[in-house]
């Protein structure tokens, strides 16, 4: 019954005509930036970062749009996947693999609208399951000291390299570099200065807005000026439009992929990205009848309600450990920390507005995004014929400007500069960008728990191995960083010993 | 393989750095018994470790080249670009910046430099007049 009321309380906020409009300026950028080629949530949601921070809204204000940017931009996703066949991000890959067979074969508006029930479905579900999961959650995360909370970051960083796609020397070098990068400035504890190279501008720490906007913004448009993307545009076409007998054939796919998009979604790592495959693999074993990839309602409908489950359940560690189990959700966090706000287990009793506020404003933002997508889809279409040349030096001045406006400082262009540069070579060299954004956000929070647990054994490690939850949560992140080397190595004996057998 | 054997070596490198500004730290007064120069280390020695993992067992894989003159262009108006923005202002530089950009995405000259100008002209009116964040303004006062 407390999730109803404290529910209820949210909703008061999430109605109010400030945040309602933020909600649906949220969303409905969200899918048209979401739409564009190339750019996935986590552009969308770095670059708009800056300018809502220069407006000085109120922190659940901020957050509400930012959020509906956030799953409106997993709407916008399947467009440019469906009609284009470029996925927007790696989450999307999918999408494509039923999506743009359908548009070919003239049923363009049934696969979008299909793709957008989807959504929905997987949006509004993962919604209902946050609201009575976080809470419980929060609670158990109450009684953690620091230790524990030092184990569970380390626990987050050895699930994001076991989870994610990328090679772990590079992921745990990329979470180095971030947690690096953290500690420029003066350090909290002693006022000393830390990596400043005597630098007056580096003295308040590398800008969390110039650090998304350059990883995300100014080396999204560097690797696609290399290699621009190529695909035509197929039309919406004039197949038949989406049957209701067809949406009830999708509708035991889209709640299977709710909950593997979910599950995956809460565990910190490449969630949203794997949960669509996982999702589609799991359909095809199921119902495949050999027509999956070549146009299936189910194989297109189960990738996309998985993704969108996945960006709401990403919102569950978030919210409730102040973890972020996603690289947009580390963005988001990182937006709370600049209103000085720490999201925990604390957040849902001493600012329940803010945790409240954004739960219901995504109920509300989803139904929203229903009603936009399903007569709309076609204008957010039209924004595929925005030329190349126009649409990019657009997103870089964007950039630019929105460093600019929340800084007020040329430094600070140079410092995206940089970052953007640096990060464009990190990522041909296949140095995964999410897990640095990831460790930069956290990287005040581990140290500071680290200290903390260290100073009260007198510095004497011992301390972070103390209690039956960290030695859990230690022996956790251990198995899963060793779990993948032991498995190959026991799969390797099977096949050795079928083969001597 | 190249490419990782210079990675893990830069790796190396800034871990070495990092290490060894680490330990320079002067402390002036012990707040808490780690002190600043602790977790600097330890991050510093994960970094070290990776990056000698990448150096001596390099993955196979290429370095995609594309347009590198394109990919040196944007960089250097990026680069260029916070310095003209005080002097001569956001449409003029945004339209330099928007301009070059336009040409390394393959657009025509006429095509690129109305198109700069009139996304720079845009982003002044929403930023500066419709969300009231103020842009600098160089002698042409726009």
């Amino acid at each position: 019954m407390d999730s109803f009321s404290s529910l209820l309380l949210g909703f008061q906020v999430a109605f109010s005509p400030l945040n309602l409009g933020l909600g649906f300026a949220g969303v409905a950028l969200g899918t048209a930036v979401g739409a564009l080629p190339g750019i996935g949530p986590i552009n969308a949601v770095a670059l708009l970062l800056p300018l809502c921070f220069a407006l000085q809204l109120p922190p659940e204000s901020a957050l509400i749009l930012l959020a509906g940017i956030y799953y409106g931009s997993g709407y916008g996703g399947r467009i440019s996947s469906i009609l284009l066949n470029i996925p927007g991000d790696p989450g999307l890959v999918m999408t494509t693999i039923d999506g743009y067979p359908l548009a070919k074969a003239g049923r363009g508006a049934a696969a979008l609208a299909i793709s957008g029930i989807g959504s929905f479905v997987g949006g509004t579900l993962a919604v209902v399951l946050l609201t009575f999961l976080a809470v419980p959650l929060a609670r158990v995360a109450v009684s953690f000291g620091p230790s524990e909370y030092v184990a569970l970051m380390v626990l987050a960083f050895a699930l994001l390299t076991t989870m994610g796609s990328g090679n772990a020397a590079k992921t745990w070098a990329a979470i180095a570099l971030g947690l690096l990068l953290a500690m420029i400035g003066i350090d909290g504890g002693s006022g000393v200065e830390r990596f400043t190279f005597g630098s007056l501008e580096l003295l308040g720490g590398i800008d969390f807005t110039a650090l998304t906007i350059g990883l995300f913004a100014v080396a999204e448009v560097l690797i696609l000026v290399e290699r621009p993307l190529v695909g035509a545009v197929s039309r919406l076409g004039s197949g038949p439009g989406l049957r209701i007998k067809e949406v009830a054939a999708c509708l035991p796919t889209m709640l299977r992929s709710t909950g593997v998009g979910f599950v995956l979604g809460v565990l910190p790592g490449a969630g949203a990205s794997i949960s669509s495959a996982v999702a589609y693999t799991l359909e095809k074993r199921l119902v495949d009848r050999g027509t999956f990839g070549k146009g299936d309602m189910r194989g297109l409908s189960a990738p996309e309600t998985a993704d969108n489950a996945a960006q709401t359940g990403s919102m569950v560690p978030m919210l409730a450990l102040g973890i972020p189990g996603s690289g947009t959700t580390a963005v988001l966090l990182g937006a709370l920390l600049m209103y000085s706000i720490t999201p925990g287990p604390l957040l849902f009793t001493q600012r329940p507005e803010i945790a409240w506020g954004l739960i219901a404003s995504m109920y509300i933002g989803n139904v929203m995004l229903l009603v936009l997508n399903l007569p709309l889809v076609g204008l957010f279409a039209r924004l595929l014929l925005v030329p190349a040349w126009i649409l990019y030096p657009g997103i870089l001045a964007l950039s630019f400007a929105g460093v600019y406006a929340v800084s007020n400082s040329h430094f600070e262009l140079l410092v995206t500069t940089v970052i953007g540069v640096g990060a464009y070579l990190l990522r041909k060299a296949n140095v995964p960008l999410i897990p640095l954004m990831l460790a930069f956000v956290l990287s005040r929070l581990l140290e500071d728990n680290f200290r903390r647990a260290l100073s009260l054994s007198d510095g004497n490690p011992v301390i972070l191995f103390n209690s039956v939850t960290s030695v859990l949560l230690w022996v956790l992140a251990v198995a899963s960083i060793l779990g993948p080397h032991v498995l190959a190595v026991l799969r390797k004996r099977r096949v050795a010993a079928t083969l001597d057998g | 393989m190249i490419v990782d054997r210079i990675l893990g070596i830069v790796f190396l490198a800034v871990a070495i750095g990092a290490a060894w500004h680490a330990q320079t730290l002067d402390v002036p007064f012990a707040a808490d018994p780690v002190g600043p120069r602790v977790f600097p280390t330890l991050v510093a020695l994960l970094l070290g470790a990776c990056g000698a993992a990448i150096l001596f067992r390099p993955q196979k894989g290429n370095w995609e080249i594309g347009h590198v003159g394109r990919v040196v262009l944007v960089t250097v108006a990026s680069v260029v670009y916070p310095y003209l923005l005080g002097p001569i202002g956001f449409v003029p530089a945004t339209s330099c910046l928007c301009f070059l950009l336009a040409l390394a995405f393959g657009a025509r000259p006429l095509a690129s430099a109305v198109s700069a100008v009139v996304t720079s002209f845009v982003f002044l009116l929403v930023i500066d007049y419709l969300l009231d964040l103020p842009l600098p303004r160089g002698p042409l006062g726009i």
